[in-house]
């Protein structure tokens, strides 16, 4: 109630204010409870923002950091071995309660019927058959940190868990010293380079051959669809296949013996390791990617660890289904896209706006249309999913393919999701963000500069280019800059129309035409979602979907960023010129 | 323009003409803007165009694409059968003198196909599977014997075709035997018959006809199993089953037949058909009049009369009666033209032997005249049906429409047969003279109608109409459910509930960020709640799965236990703040009080961490799940909870005139610190009040029996709507939260500062004053949040469960429209109706969005107009 609602039907008022007391507000309108709520809410919204930053930094940041390996002696004799991953307090079953010791019983009960208990990951899948282990604190004799135990990266199985026993260089078997070694650390390192020479072998040379003689074999289909089978044409062409075969045969021959010879020096080079229980196992030299002695790092050798993982993290392909190993292709993957969408919607969106702002009549059919392009900006994204699938892939792809690739029919070329449609589907979804941007930049030119421009005789267009487009530019940049973080974040239609789990091939190559716009990519976001929901072991999955997720949001940040200073900086140069 | 000559005289003078390249450039930009602008715009109303486009094949039923008529090409016998191949070159039909015809459907071509020597037998019983691939012969003498027809076709090479072809059309040749059509310039497909007769088995006694029968093969390809049902001549129905062995040794096969005799046929009834399921373990006798009595089968040795039901109520009589696919579902169709689809269902009251009833799920159009023929689909529940006057209907059975009417050109032809095409491409009808009518038709979405998307439907199996999604299963037979309203409800859901969660704190934090906080604080705080609107979906959908979902399944009395205290803890502070003296307070009334606010949360936060187990013990009879189960507790205390957040705003509201004539008048008179205490106590009473107020209507309610469990909550499932909505939370708060805090901070300052003049607190001013200003800002805004929470994909594929159930359990998991077009579309075959019907998904969310977002636009505008004026 209003004071003066109350001076009105409370006649004591006068009364009080008569005898001089200080006539305060109403301490209930002020609302101080609600006032609270209000301000609770606030704080919960930057609460759950920052933690949840928190959360994904803190988990993203830490995960390449070697961790120790734990050797946990069970009560009842078995050994684990291997990095704590994470802690949970849980509910122990009856029976397992009644298992215990008295004393535990009492500090569960304490608990209230809580106990805590570690996830080791354990390594060694290959032995195993298990990646992680729950150990409850109470089934712990006691904690050992053995300094020999050696945490092993492996190209395949996961990581290894346990000492080096020997290892063989050239077939001579050697003591094992240490990792530090000089013989142990040239053995390795002549595997990797061995490694990346067979991959360069596989991926450069034969790799080479396949795709010549492919293309060979679709350039006969070709003539095939267009002269027949009878045709002398067709006879040209298959001979002509059969000639350019012989040759491709031979360089394949010699690449692959090539391969085969790295390969049996390869298995000359093998590493015996040896897990806590005694169990052991060998593999080449080249399987290993790093090891290091977890219990028995110093400092500098950690941060070496460190940012040793890093740079293959940004810089290698994935391994083991994507959890292990690097993001480089999903990193490509994603720029490629997010590049050739702007180069798609940049030009439509500012065309669009200018058309908007400065051609079309202003009425009820700009406005209607103004509202449309307004509300696209709110169509869900996998509507636009859904058009780029049907419409893109299959519709303009498929026409596509019918009329320039029938050789290749039914393997579709562009009849199916690929890099151009997935920019093209995002130019869809993020056009409205230029388009609306770009307006209210053109909007903010003042008309007197325009009446200027066109009053000194310059034509439309140049009073356009010269005059308006210059001093908008920092509000279309804004847009362009933030629709690229639009696209760059959005999954759910790029599942859809191109994204894959893992693509062979990069969108550029060495090969004719160098771009592929047809091809398939890997991106960042799918990446999360893939390791994430989809590999054998979530948890497994886990610290690299962090690290993504890193990786991803510091991208999307930072272009944002980019659009602030940017727009900041135009403005400042524009600055100046304004009337 | 001042252009003077020099002197000389010699200068040209500058032309005033606009050079050309100018010209060109305005042109070229001029057309170029145009063009590029109205392209964008109508690709972007095209989206709405192709999608729509997509989807109405959905509705548009069947077509007919061509007919002819084939004259004569069946002389003899009756017409027993007729199929056709999955090409439609062929149709093949068997007669009851055991003659095959197969002739060319497009011209009426025979060919030479030999015949099943039936000897000097006379035929009495015939029976077929759905596919008529495996045939049986009963006759007079009471043997039966099995049969095969093969109409195959094969691609072989152009090369291996004979010579010396007839060509019959374009594409297709026969050498008399069968028909070679060109696939493709090196390959020929050959179509032909091959028919096989097996050996009499002396099923009924010597002498006694069979008069009707039914059979289906079982067991391994080297053990085959064949049971079969025969009725005879004197009402006895038998269920036999004979079993091949293979010696492996000597190679003999020897062939056993045991038999078995099928109690409580009436006497002298007057079997019509008996049918016989796929694997053997039901038998349907039907008399002529329409009663079926079901046998329970499963023991082969002592079959049961299950049920005696009369189908066809009346004097009807059957005019054709077939299994549809899957052999559940038992099409009738009666003398009268009514056809009906019958399936068996589960029913805890029937009597029934095996519990069981056989219920009548689809009354389908009614012909005009008797049903006389009928054909059922290889491929799903479509159906042809004859009538008596010449009609063929081509109908549906799940989703009961009539597709198409099929009538020959002139002429009310008697039909013998009729044949669906096993590409439910075509229909084939046999008449009495002779003549074979042919249409060519396509019906590439029968199952789909309006109402079978948004409305009840009763599919096979189900104990009810119902909306049910599932679009894929293992088993052929399998009938695609496609309801999109699962889908719908799982979007309007999550929607729900996020909001629930997301508009509360988004507005509280926009109006005490535009009105209570000081310009320097808001210029820091906005930025970071936008700084949650640019996280990418993908990765929230990550961190609520596999993070959240856990920590949430563990801590989950702690989080409802978190939703009383930490409002009531806000509260709580709050009124210890009024204690304080004003000089206090009002000195440390800015950043510090915001800074306590924290505190505050941080202190009641962990407060509810700790209360959790006893609150668990208290409320949910010690265990939150099984408690949510249903299992332990009791539903009251919870009932309570919900009860009195309404019961405090009715106390709070209806004691507020009281209080503030009363008290507020006490109030204002006394110092800071005492009003606080006075204040304080009035709270407490409220909440005690309002307390006592909730319990007793938990009790009432409860005992009238609406109990929470089974709606709001249920069964815990670890990926659920609460795990959504906290995850949605953060990409709707930010949303609403900007274009509210933009609205309210668009009031004009005068409004704020009248208000402030006049003596109203800032809280009068924003609640009376600035909040009632923007309300169509804030409405706005929270449409828009609306739209986005709609359309949300990746943290409802991720945390929502993607199980299509229809309930508000807030504690079980739900499939989005969304979610639902990114996980199946992928895998949908294009044109297929799954595809299509993902589609439609797709059109109705863009709908959804679209209304809400003008509706959004619309109210903002108007919003504008009016800051505008003020």
């Amino acid at each position: 109630m209003s004071a003066m609602a109350d001076t009105i039907h409370m006649p004591a008022e006068t009364s009080a204010m008569s005898t001089a007391t200080v006539r305060r507000t109403d301490m209930r309108s002020r609302g101080e409870p609600a006032l609270w709520s209000l301000g609770g809410a606030l704080a919960i919204g930057i609460i759950m923002i920052l933690g949840f930053l928190a959360l994904v930094f803190s988990n993203g940041v830490a995960t390449f950091i070697p961790k120790p390996i734990i050797v946990v002696t069970g009560i009842d004799g078995t050994v684990t071995a291997g990095e704590p991953f994470r802690s949970e307090l849980f509910k122990p079953t009856a029976e397992e309660l009644a298992a215990l010791s008295p004393e535990w019983q009492a500090r569960i009960k304490d608990a209230n019927g809580y106990a805590n208990r570690t996830l080791y990951r354990l390594g060694n899948f290959d032995i195993y058959g298990e990646d992680f282990r729950w150990v409850p604190d109470f089934a712990v004799a006691k904690f050992e940190q053995p300094k020999n135990l050696i945490f092993v990266e492996r190209a395949e199985w996961g990581p290894f868990v346990g000492t080096v026993k020997s290892f063989t260089i050239d077939g001579a078997e050697q003591a094992f010293t240490g990792l530090g070694a000089t013989a142990f650390e040239k053995a390795h390192a002549d595997a990797r380079d061995r490694a990346a020479a067979i991959r360069k072998l596989e991926r450069g040379q034969i790799g080479a051959v396949n795709h010549e003689l492919e293309q060979e074999r679709l350039k006969v289909r070709k003539v095939e669809i267009s002269a027949g089978k009878t045709s002398a044409a067709y006879k040209a062409a298959q001979d002509n296949l059969a000639e350019v075969s012989v040759d491709l045969q031979r360089r394949y021959d010699a690449a692959t013996a090539d391969v085969t010879k790295l390969r049996e020096v390869d298995a000359r080079n093998t590493l015996t390791l040896a897990e806590i229980g005694g169990r052991e196992k060998t593999i080449p030299f080249s399987a290993l990617v790093r090891a290091y002695a977890a219990n028995d790092l110093s400092l500098a050798q950690k941060v070496g660890v460190y940012f040793s993982r890093w740079a293959e993290f940004l810089s290698d392909e994935p391994r083991e289904a994507n959890t292990e190993g690097g993001v480089f292709p999903a990193i490509f993957g994603t720029a490629a896209m997010t590049l050739l969408m702007v180069l798609v919607v940049a030009p439509f969106g500012i065309l669009t706006a200018l058309y908007l702002r400065e051609y079309a009549k202003q009425g009820r059919l700009v406005a209607f249309v103004r509202i449309s392009v307004n509300n696209l900006a709110g169509v869900p994204s996998i509507v636009y999913g859904v058009f780029g699938l049907g419409f893109f892939a299959y519709v303009l792809g498929g026409s596509i393919d019918a009329l320039f690739y029938p050789e290749r029919l039914p393997n579709p070329t562009f009849g199916t999701g690929g890099l151009l449609w997935s920019a093209l589907t995002l130019s869809l979804l993020t056009v409205p963000v230029v388009i609306v941007a770009t307006e209210e930049a053109l909007a903010a030119v003042p008309r007197s500069m325009r009446e200027g421009s066109l009053a000194c005789g310059a034509s439309k267009w140049q009073t356009i280019r010269y005059i308006v487009l210059p001093r908008a530019m920092p509000g279309v940049m804004t847009g362009i800059i933030l629709a690229m973080a639009r696209g760059a974040g959005e999954v759910a239609p790029l599942m859809l129309v191109g994204v894959v789990k893992l693509a062979p091939e990069l969108p550029i190559d060495g090969f004719f035409p160098y771009v592929h716009l047809e091809r398939s990519f890997m991106h960042l976001g799918f990446h999360i979602f893939d390791v994430g929901f989809q590999s054998r072991n979530a948890e497994a999955g886990k610290p690299m979907v962090f690290v993504t997720t890193v990786l991803l949001i510091a991208l999307v940040t930072l272009v944002n960023a980019t659009a602030i200073i940017v727009r900041s900086r135009l403005k400042k140069r524009f600055a100046g010129s304004q009337f | 323009m001042t252009d003077t000559t020099t002197p000389a005289g010699k200068r040209p003078r500058r032309s005033m003409k606009t050079s050309t390249s100018v010209i060109v450039a305005d042109k070229v930009a001029d057309w170029t803007i145009r063009i590029g602008g109205l392209g964008v715009i109508a690709a972007v109303f095209g989206i709405m165009l192709f999608l729509a486009l997509v989807v109405v094949p959905l509705f548009t039923g069947a077509s007919v694409d061509g007919s002819h008529t084939v004259e004569k090409p069946i002389t003899g016998g009756r017409p027993l059968m007729d199929i056709v191949d999955e090409y439609k070159t062929l149709s093949v039909s068997v007669d009851d003198a055991g003659q095959v015809h197969a002739f060319h459907i497009k011209t009426g071509t025979q060919l030479d196909v030999p015949a099943y020597d039936f000897g000097d037998k006379a035929l009495t019983a015939f029976a077929r599977t759905l596919n008529g691939r495996d045939i049986a012969f009963g006759f007079s003498d009471g043997t039966l014997r099995l049969a095969t027809v093969k109409v195959g076709g094969a691609v072989i090479n152009t090369a291996d075709v004979p010579g010396d072809l007839r060509r019959l059309t374009n594409e297709d040749a026969t050498d008399g035997k069968a028909i070679y059509t060109a696939v493709s310039a090196d390959q020929t497909r050959r179509v032909s018959i091959d028919i096989a007769l097996g050996d009499a088995q002396q099923v009924a006694p010597a002498g006694t006809a069979i008069v009707a029968a039914d059979y289906r093969m079982g067991g391994a390809a080297e053990r085959p199993t064949i049971s079969f049902v025969t009725v005879d001549a004197n009402g006895i129905g038998r269920l036999s089953r004979s079993e091949s062995k293979t010696n492996m040794m000597t190679g003999v096969t020897t062939t056993s037949l045991t038999s078995s005799e099928l109690p409580g046929l009436p006497q002298g009834v007057t079997v019509r058909t008996v049918l016989m399921t796929d694997k053997a373990d039901q038998v349907y006798v039907v008399d002529a009049g329409g009663v079926v009595y079901r046998y329970d089968t499963r023991a082969f040795d002592v079959p049961q009369l299950a049920e005696t039901i009369d189908l066809l109520p009346g004097d009807v009589t059957v005019g054709a009666i077939s299994f549809l696919i899957g052999e559940q579902s038992l099409v009738v169709a009666g003398s009268d033209g009514s056809v009906n689809t019958f399936f068996r269902l589960q029913d805890g009251t029937t009597k029934n032997s095996d519990g069981y009833v056989l219920t009548r799920a689809h009354e389908m159009e009614k012909h005009g005249s008797a049903v006389v023929a009928m054909d059922a689909s290889q491929r799903g529940k479509m159906f042809v049906t004859a009538d008596a006057k010449g009609e063929i209907w081509l109908r549906h059975s799940t989703s009961e429409q009539t597709l198409l009417k099929l009538k020959p050109a002139e002429g009310k032809p008697s039909y013998h047969a009729i044949a669906l095409a096993p590409r439910e491409n075509g229909v084939l009808a046999v008449a009495d003279d002779g003549k074979v009518y042919a249409w060519d038709i396509s019906a590439p979405h029968p199952e789909t109608t309006l109402k079978t998307i948004f409305g009840k439907v009763w599919y096979e199996g189900y104990p009810a109409p119902g909306y049910t999604w599932q679009s894929s299963s293992g088993t052929d037979a399998f009938e695609p459910k496609l309801s999109l309203i699962p889908l719908i409800f799982g979007t309007v859901k999550a929607t729900f509930y996020s909001l629930l969660f997301a508009i509360p704190i988004a507005l509280g934090a926009a109006i005490y960020t535009s009105e209570f906080v000081h310009p320097k604080v808001r210029a820091v705080v906005k930025p970071t709640m936008e700084l949650m609107a640019s996280l990418p979906s993908v990765v929230l959908g990550f961190i609520a799965a596999l993070i959240l979902a856990p920590i949430v399944e563990t801590w989950i009395a702690a989080i409802f236990l978190g939703f009383v205290v930490i409002p009531a803890g806000l509260f709580f502070s709050a009124y210890l703040w009024q204690l304080l003296p004003s000089r206090i307070a009002l000195r440390y009334g800015g950043l510090p009080k915001f800074a306590l606010i924290f505190v505050s949360l941080a202190v009641f936060g962990t407060l509810a961490f700790l209360g959790a187990p006893v609150f668990e013990t208290v409320f949910f009879g010690g265990d939150l799940k099984a408690w949510a189960n249903g299992s332990v507790g009791s539903s009251v205390p919870f009932t309570a909870l919900i009860a009195f957040p309404f019961a405090f705003t009715a106390v709070y509201l209806g004691s507020n005139d009281i209080v503030t004539r009363n008290l507020g008048f006490i109030l204002r008179g006394e110092d800071r610190t005492r009003a606080g205490v006075v204040d304080f106590a009035g709270w407490v009473a409220m909440l005690i009040i309002a307390g006592v107020i909730a319990t007793a209507v938990a009790f009432a309610l409860v005992g009238l029996g609406i109990d929470p469990r089974g709606g709001v909550v249920g069964t815990y499932v670890q990926r659920n709507t609460l795990v959504v909505g906290f995850a949605m939370g953060f990409a709707v708060i930010p949303i609403i939260y900007t274009i509210s805090e933009d609205a309210l901070n668009t009031v004009p300052e005068h409004l704020r500062a009248a208000s402030l003049a006049c003596g109203a607190t800032p809280w009068q001013t924003a609640t009376r004053v600035i909040v009632p200003t923007a309300m169509s800002g804030i409405f706005s805004a929270i449409m828009v949040g609306m739209g986005r929470a709609v359309g949300e994909t990746m943290i409802v594929v991720m945390a929502a469960g993607n199980t299509p159930l229809m309930e508000w359990n807030v504690f079980n998991g739900l499939r989005a429209l969304s979610a639902n077009i990114a996980v199946e579309l992928s895998e949908a075959v294009r044109d297929s109706t799954l595809y299509r019907m993902l589609f439609l998904a797709a059109l109705t969310l863009f709908v959804i969005t679209f209304v809400v977002n003008t509706l959004a636009e619309l109210v903002r505008q108007r919003f504008r107009k009016r800051t505008a004026q003020l």
